[in-house]
This record gives C-alpha cells, structure tokens and sequence, in this order.
C-alpha cells in the first residue's frame, strides 16, 4: 500500500512536471518568436526571482538562450506534493502573463491564450481530481 | 510576400541607420525617422538609466499631457525590471519633435497615450532601460509591429554596447586614473584646440602650472599610498576651484596644468590665488597625522606673454612656477621675460606685483 502511494505520489509529480514543462515550452516558443531569446530569458528569470521566497523549487528550473529545462527540476522536486508544484508553476505562469501584459498590453496575452489555456485548465483538473 | 521583403528592406534601413550613430540622441532619432515606414505611432522613447534620461522622438502635435503619460508609463515599466526605481521629476528629457506620420491625423490637443509596446533595454546582463513606441490609438500594435520592433530594440542595445566601450576606452585614453583629472595626452590636444580658438576669435587663454611643495617628503616619510592620497586630494581642490569651462589635467607626477579658456591675467591670477589658499588651510590626513601642504603655481598667457605656439606657452608657465619654487614657494608667479625680472627683483617681489596691483 505505502509502495503503492509512493508511486502514485512519484507519478502525480511527474505528471505535473511534464504538463508544465510542455506550457512552458509553449510559452517559450511563443513569445520568443515576438520579442526574442535574450529578453524572454531574462523575464522568465525575473518572475522566478521574484516567487523564489514563496516557492524556493522554481530556483532549479533552468532558463536560457537555449529555451527551458526541467531536468534538475525532476531530480529535486521527487516526492514534492503534486499541488506545491502546480501552485508553484501557477503562480510563475500569472507572473509571466502580467510581466507580458505590463510591456506588451494585450499583444503576447492575444497570441499566447489559446494555446495556452487548455494546458493550465488541464493542469487544474488533474489536481482537482487528485 | 511583397510586403515581407518591403518590410525587411525597411527594417535593413533601420538598423543600419541605428548601427552607424554614435550617441543615443542620434540612435533614436535614426530609428525614430525610419520607424513611420514600418508602423504607426506618436512617440518612440529610451528610457537610460544612467542621468536618468529620456530621449523622446515624437509627434510634433502631441500635448504636453501625452508626454507626461509616456513618461510615466516608462518609469512604471522600468520599475519592474527589478531595478532602483526612477523619479520621474529626475528624468532629463531629450524630445525631437517631428511630423512622425503625415498621413496620420494629427493628436489632438485631448490626445492621451492610449497603447504602447515597451522592451527591457539589456546591455551585457544588465538592464540599461528600455525602449517603447506609444500612440493615442487603442489597440495600435499587433504581433508583427512586436517581432519588428523588438529586432529594432536588440539592434540598439547592441549599438550601445560598443558606444558604452567606446566610451570606456576613451575615458580610459583622456582621464588619469590615479586623480580622476584628464591625462598629459588629453590636455595636450585640447591645448591645441583652445590655442586655435583663441587665436582665431582673438580671445585670452591662460594656462596654470601648479606644483605641490616639498612632495617627495611626504612620500619619502609616509609611502607611495599616502601620497597617492593626497594627490587625489589636491586634485578634487583643484576641480572645485576652476569655473566649468577651464581644463584640469596631471601634467606628470606632482605637477598640475590648467586651461583657463577666455581668462584674462586677472582672472588667473585670481584662480590660482584661490587654489593657492584653499591648499593652504586644508588639514591634510596622512598616517595619523596631520599636515599642511602648499602648492606653487606659475601662470602664462596669451596674448600678454606673446607665444609662438602652445609649447611656448607650456614653457612659459613651467618657467613661472620655477620662479615661484625659487622666490620661496607657496605662492602664484606670472611668467615673466629675463629682462623684466632683472628689474623687478631689485625693485619688488614681482610675484606680489599683481596682488597689490
């Protein structure tokens, strides 16, 4: 039974990273494709700095040029509670969407929503149902 | 398609324009007249960090309330780059005002800043400031006026990347960087710049000489740090003691030279007369003690001492400031001939001469 929860717990943070890792590639594509590699690494960066102190796991997610990693991110965030990462990466997606929304009024928002939303509806219902 | 490479053309136009300026006012007003081809807006501004300044290209029927939005919006914006936050009342506008789009119906005089696109201006990891086009149309920028103008913004954090290297080469070039004061090499160019002016427009120019008193005591007895030390300090006396337009440079060592462009004997005798006195009652930290230093200074001039060139002029003040080591130091000398000193000594210190003068 404790295995069996283990793995459960082990596959829901997985599940959760995994869904994240692809909105946020998403996201990366998106609107690098607007306003280039070099400013979204740095916006990213900031919003992560910013929720460091409420949610210390987003730290290890790696930002660069290159585009997102989240593979140090697995590696320390085994046995984290599916619901810290989901309102950790919730909380960092408003973040980004505000910082957009700040310099770009609704531009980013417009392209961004619809491929968006579904992957963050879909991340709540996941953790609804868990 | 047509469209597209019209619209690259433009944007080739563009950055070309942006990576041949030398100062910011010029890369904004290089991208500012190209940028009506590719869309339409009011103003295009820069926010830089470092004054705090703002370099605004504008439409010229804009209201003054349109550019106090623009203002504000970009402080706002700045300010969450995670930067020191900017007083907007510190910002030092720098505004062009043009007609930027003739096809456009003028702003009206009601016109409020109604949509913006803004970009974090990053030179080498840091945030310079950032970069933004505004209009008094809502929703005036789309997805493609983004792509464009953010390719235009990286061009200019890249234009002024190497205009900040070059900026730190050529201070590295003019300034001396133990004192902070221009360097031999720069006084000796701008000496032939104020040369020609002065000869051209017929206008005095006074150079001088200055020379700390007995320093090579001070380092003997205290070290090379200590005196370095106060070689600063005699430096920042001498910057607070000149009006804005003179020239203070570190001729070598110990030795000073200042450029007074359009002073007179007069006026130089009383500038040097002030550094004089203001060395003289400043109590000098060396160690654990304290000391008083003087300076002697040795002043020249044209047309008064008839130069032939600036190195003549260089001479002569050299030579007045020798006099005033050898008539006893701590004091201000104007150069004087051979003749004219002969006589002198034997009638009176021709150092006072002027001062009771």
């Amino acid at each position: 039974m404790a295995v069996n929860s283990e793995k459960k717990g082990k596959w829901s943070s997985e599940a959760v990273l995994d869904l994240y890792s692809k909105l946020l590639t998403e996201i990366w594509e998106t609107v690098s494709a607007l306003i280039g590699e070099s400013i979204l690494e740095f916006l990213f960066n900031l919003a992560v700095q910013k929720l460091k102190g409420k949610h210390p796991f987003l730290l290890t997610l790696k930002v660069s040029e290159e585009g997102i990693s989240l593979d140090e991110m697995k590696g320390t965030c085994q046995g984290k509670p599916p619901l810290e990462i989901h309102r950790g990466f919730q909380s960092l997606v408003t973040h980004l969407f505000d910082l957009f929304s700040a310099f770009t009024e609704g531009v980013i928002s417009r392209e961004l929503f619809p491929k968006v939303l579904p992957k963050v509806r879909e991340a709540e219902r996941m953790i609804a149902h868990k | 398609m047509r469209l597209v490479v019209k619209n690259l053309n433009i944007l080739r136009s563009i950055i070309n324009a942006i990576s041949t300026s030398f100062e910011i006012k010029e890369i904004v007003a290089a991208a500012g007249m190209h940028l009506p081809n590719l869309f339409q807006f009011s103003s295009f501004g820069l926010l830089w960090k470092e004054g705090p300044s703002l370099y605004l290209f504008q439409e010229k029927s804009c209201p003054a309330s349109f550019t106090q939005e623009v203002v504000r919006n970009m402080v706002k914006i700045y300010s969450l780059l995670g930067e020191e936050p900017i007083d907007p009342k510190q910002i030092s506008l720098h505004m062009e005002k043009r007609r930027v789009n003739p096809k456009l119906i003028a702003t009206t005089a009601s016109g409020s800043l109604k949509s913006h696109l803004t970009l974090p201006l990053a030179i080498e990891d840091e945030i310079m400031g950032c970069l933004s086009i505004n209009s008094d149309r809502p929703n005036a920028f789309d997805a493609q006026d983004l792509q464009f103008f953010s390719v235009i913004g990286y061009q200019m954090a890249a234009t002024l990347k190497h205009f900040q290297r070059f900026r730190s080469i050529k201070n590295i070039a003019i300034y001396d960087t133990l004192t902070g004061l221009h360097n031999r090499r720069y006084f000796e160019e701008r000496l032939g710049l104020e040369g020609q002016k002065a000869f051209s427009a017929s206008t005095p120019l006074s150079l001088v000489m200055v020379d700390i008193d007995h320093f090579k005591k001070v380092n003997d007895t205290f070290g090379h740090t200590e005196g370095d030390k106060v070689l600063r300090e005699i430096s920042s006396a001498l910057k607070t003691s000149v009006r804005k337009k003179d020239i203070v440079a570190r001729y070598g060592g110990e030795e000073f030279i200042l450029i007074l462009p359009e002073a007179n004997l007069e006026d130089s005798y009383q500038i040097a007369e002030r550094i004089r006195r203001l060395v003289e009652n400043t109590p000098f930290e060396i160690g654990n003690v304290r000391l008083s230093l003087t300076v002697s200074l040795g002043i020249s001039n044209f047309p008064n001492h008839q130069p032939e060139s600036k190195e003549d002029l260089v001479e002569m003040a050299d030579q007045a400031l020798y006099d005033a080591k050898r008539s006893g130091r701590n004091r201000v000398c104007i150069f004087q001939r051979d003749a004219e000193k002969q006589n002198d000594y034997k009638e009176e210190d021709p150092c006072e001469a002027l001062v009771e003068s």
